[in-house]
C-alpha cells in the first residue's frame, strides 16, 4: 500500500475545516456544559437525564430502529420493482411517484401526518367512504405508529433513490441469467441483486437514523408527549428550565446512539477493504 | 381468490394504496391552503376560497422576498459545499488517505447532533467575527450541514470515473492537473451535480440555525413555515410548504438528467 | 443611525484572520485554526453582497416576535404601517420566532449570544416575550429599563405589569396583551358543562377519552392545566402564586399527581396547544383547555366548529401576558417611541381587542370610550369579567413552577 499522501490531506483540509470550526468547535461547548457543573467535572447531569428520561430513551431507540427496518424493507421492494419488473407502465409510474416527500421538509410532513392520520383525519374518512373501513373501526395513529409512518414516509425515497440508482448500475447479465436459470423474481432480488448494493444500503440506512434522531418537529406536532423522543426532551429541558447542561447531555446520549451505528459502519468498511 | 386476478388488476391496485399513502398526506396540504372553514362533523372543507393565498401575498408580507433569500441561499450553500467536497471526494476516492473512514464520519457528524444547542454557540462565535445577521453566515451553517452528502456523493463520483482513461491520458503526457481538468472532472461531474439536490433541500429546509445566525437581517421562507407550522396555522404553512415545493422541483428536474446510477451505487465508499 | 452602514462595514472584520478566532476564546481548547472557513467566506463576499439586503430605509425597527404567526401579523401588517406613517423614513422590521415559551427561548439564546459576542448594537430593537423570558432576561442584563419613560407607562398597573412568575420585572416590560387559559368545549357534545376541577374529573370519568390536554412538553396551554391542578388540589393555591418559596411545599403535591395519573388514564394527550384545538376541530375530543386568544384566532380562520364555548372553571386557571421589552444596545429612542404607540389606549381597543378579541394589556378602564359595546360584549361572551377577576389566576412563581413540572415529569409522565 503507498504511503499516506499529504496531497490528499491538503485537499481534504478545507472541508474537514468547514466542519471542524461550525460544527466541533461549538459542540465542544455542549460537551462541557453536559460533563461540568460550577466548574468542576461531573456526571450528575447524565442521572439526571437517565432518572427522567430513561423510557425516553428506549422509546427514541425502539422508534428510529424500527423506522430504520420498515425503511429498509419498503426501499428494497420499491428499488426491486423498479429494476427487475418486467411492466413498463408500472416502472414509469412508480418512478414518478415514489420521489414525492423527498421535497417534503419534516415540519411540513409532520402537520399533513397530524391531519392525515387522525381518528376522523382523511385517511379514515376515505376509507370509510371507500367502504373499507366501519366508523366505528376508525382509530387514531396518532402516537408511536404515527412518528414511525411520518418518519418512513419521510425517508422511503431518499433511501429508494440511492438503491434503484445502485441496482441500475448492476450488470445485468448476471440478473437474466438468474432468471433464465428459473429462479423467481423474489430469489434474484434476495441472492443476486442485493449483496451486490448493500453498501448503498447501509449508508442511506445510516444516514436515515441519524437524521430520524436529530428531529423535532415530527415527534413534537404528531404525537402526545408521554413517552416521546429525545429531541422534544432536549427542547423541554431548555424552555422550560432553561436547564442547558441536561439537555446537552441527552444530546450527548442521542451521540452514543450515532456512536453505535457509525461503527457498524465502520465496521463493515473495514471488512470491504480487507476483503478488496 | 386473490390468484385467480388477472396480474394486472393487482399491480394497478397496489400501485394506487402506494399512491394513496404517498398522496394522501399532500392532498390535506392542498386542501388546507384553498379551505376557509373547514371543522367536524364536515369531512371535507366547508367553504373553499383564496384568502390565505391573498394574506400570503398581501403587500406587507415578505413572501416573495423570503423565498428569493432562501434560494439564493440554497445556491450559494451548494456552490460552497461542491467548492469543499469536489477535492475532498477526490482525496477521498483517489489518494491515500490515515484514517479514512474516520474523515467519512467526521461529515456525518453534524446531521446527527441535534441543532439548537450547535448554533447557539454558531451564533456567539459569528457575532465576534461580524458574520451574524449575514447571508455568508448562513450559507456556511447551511453547508456544514448538507456537506455529508456533497462529500460523500463526490467521493463515489470520483471512485466510479475508470482510472484506466486517466492512466491513458497520463501516458500521453498530460500533466495530472490537466488529466483531472479534463478527463476526471467532467466524468465525475453528474455524480457531484446530483449530490447538489440534497444540499439544495437541506438548505431550503432549514430554519433553526437561519434564526440565529441571520435574523433579523436574514429572513428566509422556512421561519415562516416554521412559526405558522408550529402554531398549528393551517392553512398559512400549506400555501408556503407549497411554494417551497417549486423551487426543489425545479431543481430536481434540473439535476435529474445528471442523476447516473453507476455514482449512486458506489456512495458511502 | 445609519443601520446600512454599519453593515457594510462588517464585511473587514470577517476577513480577520484565523488566530484572532482561537484567542478569543483562550479558555477552551478545542477550538482549531478556521483557515477553510475564513477562505471560503472572503470567497463569498462578492456572491453574498450582489444579493443584497433587504432594501432598508434609512432606519430600520427590528421587532422579534414570540407567539403564534398573526402576532407577527399583527406588527407587519397593523403596527408597522402605523409607526411608518408617523416616522418617515423608518422601516418596521417583524420577524417570529415560533409559538410558546420556545419562541422566546429563542429571543434570550440570541441576545445572549450577542452579549457574549460582544456585539455593538442589538440585532432586536423590541422584543414581544413571554413571562418566563422576562424574568431571566431582566436578571441577566439584557434588557433595557424604558416603561418610565415613554407615556403610556403609568396605564398597566396590574400586578403581572411588574412582576413575571416572582420575577421583579417592573419598569421593563409593558403588556401587549392579556391572555388567559380557559376550558374549550364543543356545546353540541357537551350540554352542562363541569364549572369546577373536581366536577371536571367526575365528567372525564363519565365520558372517557373525550377530554384532551398536551402533557406538560407541547406548551402552554397544558401547563397551565396542570398548574390549576395542583393548585385546587396540591393546597394552598395563593401561596404558589406569591410565595415565599418552601422547597419542602412539592412532598404535599404527592396525592394530587396521583390523582392526575388516574386521570390521565381516561384523557387524550394531544401534540401541541395547536394540537388540542385540531382534535377540537376534528370532533377527536370534546373539550380541553387552550389559550383564549389561540381560540379565538382557530374561530375566525375558521377551523373550529361555530359553537365551541369556553369556560373558565374555579378555583381558576393560570393566564399571563405577552410583553413588550427593549434589550440592551437597542434604538432606544424609536423603540420606546414604537412601544408608545403600541400600548396607548387607541392602538389596544382597535388592534388587540377589535382586531383579535383578546384581553387588553394595559388597564381595561383606558379603554373606556374607545370602543363599541359590540366589541365589549364580544370579549365576554363566554367568560365573565368577574370570572376573568376571580378565577383568572398568574401562573406560580418559578421555583414553585419549576417544581410543578419536575414532579410531573417524576410523578406523572414517568
Amino acid at each position: 500500500m503507498p504511503r499516506p499522501s499529504p496531497l490528499g490531506l491538503l485537499l481534504v483540509a478545507p472541508a474537514l475545516a468547514l466542519v471542524a470550526a461550525l460544527f466541533l468547535y461549538p459542540l465542544g461547548f455542549s460537551l462541557v456544559a453536559a460533563f461540568t457543573a460550577e466548574g468542576q467535572p461531573t456526571l450528575r447531569h447524565f442521572e439526571k437525564a437517565f432518572e427522567l428520561y430513561a423510557t425516553d430513551i428506549r422509546f427514541t431507540i425502539f422508534i428510529v430502529l424500527f423506522s430504520t427496518v420498515l425503511i429498509a424493507l419498503i426501499s428494497i421492494a420499491i428499488a426491486g420493482v423498479l429494476t427487475l419488473s418486467e411492466t413498463p407502465w408500472l416502472i414509469a409510474t412508480l418512478r414518478w411517484l415514489y420521489r414525492w416527500p423527498l421535497f417534503i421538509p419534516f415540519i411540513v410532513a409532520a402537520q399533513c401526518m397530524r391531519t392525515f392520520l387522525a381518528k376522523n383525519g382523511l385517511m379514515n374518512n376515505t376509507l370509510v367512504a371507500a367502504g373499507v373501513l366501519e366508523p366505528l373501526q376508525a382509530q387514531s395513529f396518532l402516537d408511536w405508529r404515527g412518528i414511525v409512518i411520518t418518519f418512513v414516509w419521510k425517508q422511503v425515497p431518499f433511501v429508494t433513490l440511492m438503491l434503484a440508482g445502485a441496482m441500475a448500475s448492476l450488470d445485468r447479465a448476471t440478473i437474466e441469467a438468474g432468471r433464465n436459470l428459473g429462479a423467481s423474481r423474489l430469489r434474484v432480488l434476495v441472492e443476486l441483486v442485493l449483496p451486490q448494493v448493500s453498501q448503498t444500503l447501509l449508508v442511506g440506512l445510516v444516514l436515515s437514523f441519524v437524521t430520524m434522531l436529530s428531529v423535532l418537529s415530527v415527534p413534537m406536532m404528531v404525537a402526545g408527549s408521554q413517552p416521546t423522543m429525545l429531541t422534544v426532551d432536549m427542547a423541554f429541558r431548555i424552555n422550560a428550565y432553561g436547564d442547558y447542561a441536561t439537555a446537552n447531555a441527552l444530546g450527548v446520549i442521542s451521540y452514543a446512539m450515532t456512536a453505535v451505528v457509525a461503527w457498524i459502519y465502520l465496521r463493515h468498511q473495514v471488512r470491504r477493504e480487507a476483503e478488496a | 381468490m386473490i390468484r385467480t386476478l388477472p396480474a394486472t388488476l393487482v399491480k394497478a391496485l397496489a400501485l394506487a394504496l402506494f399512491a394513496f399513502l404517498l398522496f394522501g398526506p399532500l392532498a390535506n396540504l392542498v386542501l388546507w391552503s384553498v379551505a376557509e372553514r373547514w371543522y367536524a362533523p364536515f369531512k371535507l372543507p366547508v367553504t373553499y376560497g383564496l384568502r390565505y393565498w391573498e394574506v400570503v401575498f398581501r403587500p406587507t408580507g415578505d413572501a416573495m422576498s423570503s423565498l428569493a433569500t432562501s434560494v439564493a441561499i440554497a445556491g450559494l450553500t451548494v456552490l460552497v459545499a461542491l467548492l469543499v467536497s469536489v477535492p475532498a471526494g477526490y482525496a477521498l476516492a483517489r489518494l491515500k488517505l490515515p484514517a479514512r473512514t474516520l474523515i467519512m464520519i467526521m461529515f456525518l457528524l453534524p446531521q446527527a447532533f441535534p441543532s439548537v444547542a450547535i448554533y447557539i454557540n454558531v451564533a456567539r462565535i459569528f457575532y465576534q467575527f461580524g458574520l451574524a445577521g449575514t447571508v455568508t453566515g448562513v450559507v456556511l451553517v447551511h453547508a456544514a450541514h448538507g456537506l455529508v452528502y456533497s462529500v460523500w456523493i463526490a467521493a463515489a463520483a470520483f471512485a466510479a470515473v475508470d482510472r484506466d482513461l486517466e492512466l491513458a491520458a497520463r501516458n500521453m503526457g498530460a500533466s495530472p492537473l490537466r488529466t483531472f481538468a479534463t478527463i476526471t472532472l467532467p466524468l465525475a461531474a453528474p455524480g457531484i451535480m446530483a449530490s447538489a439536490i440534497f444540499v439544495f433541500l437541506e438548505s431550503l429546509d432549514e430554519f433553526t440555525g437561519t434564526f440565529f445566525v441571520g435574523v433579523p437581517q436574514v429572513t428566509t421562507l422556512p421561519l415562516l413555515l416554521y412559526s405558522a407550522s408550529m402554531g398549528g396555522n393551517y392553512q398559512i404553512a400549506s400555501i408556503t410548504a407549497l411554494i417551497l415545493l417549486v423551487p426543489s422541483v425545479l431543481f430536481m428536474m434540473v439535476i435529474e438528467r445528471f442523476l447516473r446510477a453507476d455514482v449512486l451505487s458506489k456512495v458511502g465508499q | 443611525m445609519d443601520r446600512f452602514d454599519a453593515r457594510s462595514s462588517r464585511p473587514e472584520r470577517s476577513a480577520e484572520p484565523g488566530p484572532t478566532f482561537v484567542r478569543r476564546h483562550g479558555g477552551s481548547r478545542i477550538g482549531l485554526r478556521p483557515s477553510g472557513m475564513t477562505l471560503v467566506g472572503a470567497a463569498l463576499l462578492a456572491s453574498a453582497s450582489a444579493l443584497a439586503w433587504p432594501a432598508y430605509a434609512q432606519q430600520t425597527l427590528n421587532v422579534a416576535t414570540a407567539g403564534d404567526q398573526n402576532m407577527v401579523d399583527y406588527v407587519k401588517d397593523y403596527l408597522g404601517p402605523m409607526f411608518e406613517k408617523t416616522h418617515p423614513g423608518v422601516k418596521v422590521n417583524a420577524v417570529g420566532t415560533g409559538p410558546g415559551d420556545a419562541g422566546s427561548q429563542k429571543i434570550y439564546e440570541k441576545l445572549d449570544a450577542q452579549k457574549k459576542g460582544g456585539a455593538a448594537k442589538s440585532d432586536f430593537d423590541v422584543i414581544v416575550i413571554h413571562q418566563k423570558a422576562a424574568g431571566a432576561m431582566v436578571k441577566e442584563g439584557l434588557l433595557e429599563r424604558y416603561t418610565d419613560k415613554i407615556p403610556t407607562g403609568a396605564l398597566a398597573t396590574r400586578d403581572t405589569a411588574k412582576n413575571a412568575l416572582g420575577a421583579e420585572v417592573s419598569g421593563y416590560v409593558m403588556p401587549m396583551f392579556h391572555s388567559q387559559t380557559a376550558i374549550a368545549y364543543n356545546a353540541d357534545m357537551v350540554k352542562n358543562p363541569p364549572n369546577s376541577y373536581p366536577e371536571l374529573v367526575e365528567w372525564v370519568k363519565k365520558n372517557p377519552k373525550q377530554f384532551g390536554y398536551n402533557g406538560i412538553k407541547g406548551g402552554m396551554s397544558g401547563v397551565a392545566f396542570v398548574a390549576g391542578w395542583v393548585a385546587a388540589f396540591g393546597g394552598d393555591g395563593a401561596k404558589l402564586e406569591k410565595g415565599p418559596y418552601d422547597p419542602n411545599d412539592k412532598a404535599k403535591w404527592d396525592k394530587a399527581l396521583a390523582d392526575l395519573k388516574e386521570f390521565n388514564k381516561n384523557a387524550v394527550i394531544t401534540p401541541g396547544n395547536a394540537g388540542t384545538l385540531d382534535m377540537l376541530n376534528r370532533g377527536e375530543i370534546a373539550m380541553g383547555p387552550v389559550w383564549v386568544d389561540m381560540f379565538y384566532t382557530w374561530m375566525a380562520d375558521g377551523k373550529l366548529p361555530p359553537n365551541m364555548k369556553l369556560k373558565l372553571v374555579s378555583p381558576g386557571m393560570p393566564g399571563q401576558p405577552m410583553y413588550y421589552a427593549v434589550p440592551a444596545k437597542a434604538n432606544e429612542k424609536l423603540a420606546q417611541e414604537f412601544v408608545a404607540l403600541a400600548t396607548s389606549p387607541e392602538v389596544q381597543a382597535e388592534g388587540i381587542v377589535k382586531r383579535f378579541n383578546w384581553y387588553p394589556g394595559i388597564d381595561a378602564k383606558n379603554l373606556e370610550g374607545k370602543l363599541d359595546q359590540a366589541a365589549w360584549k364580544k370579549l365576554f361572551a363566554d367568560i365573565s369579567p368577574e370570572d376573568l377577576q376571580s378565577k383568572g389566576k398568574p401562573f406560580p412563581i418559578a421555583p414553585y413552577f419549576n417544581d410543578i413540572l419536575e414532579a410531573y415529569e417524576r410523578k406523572v409522565a414517568n
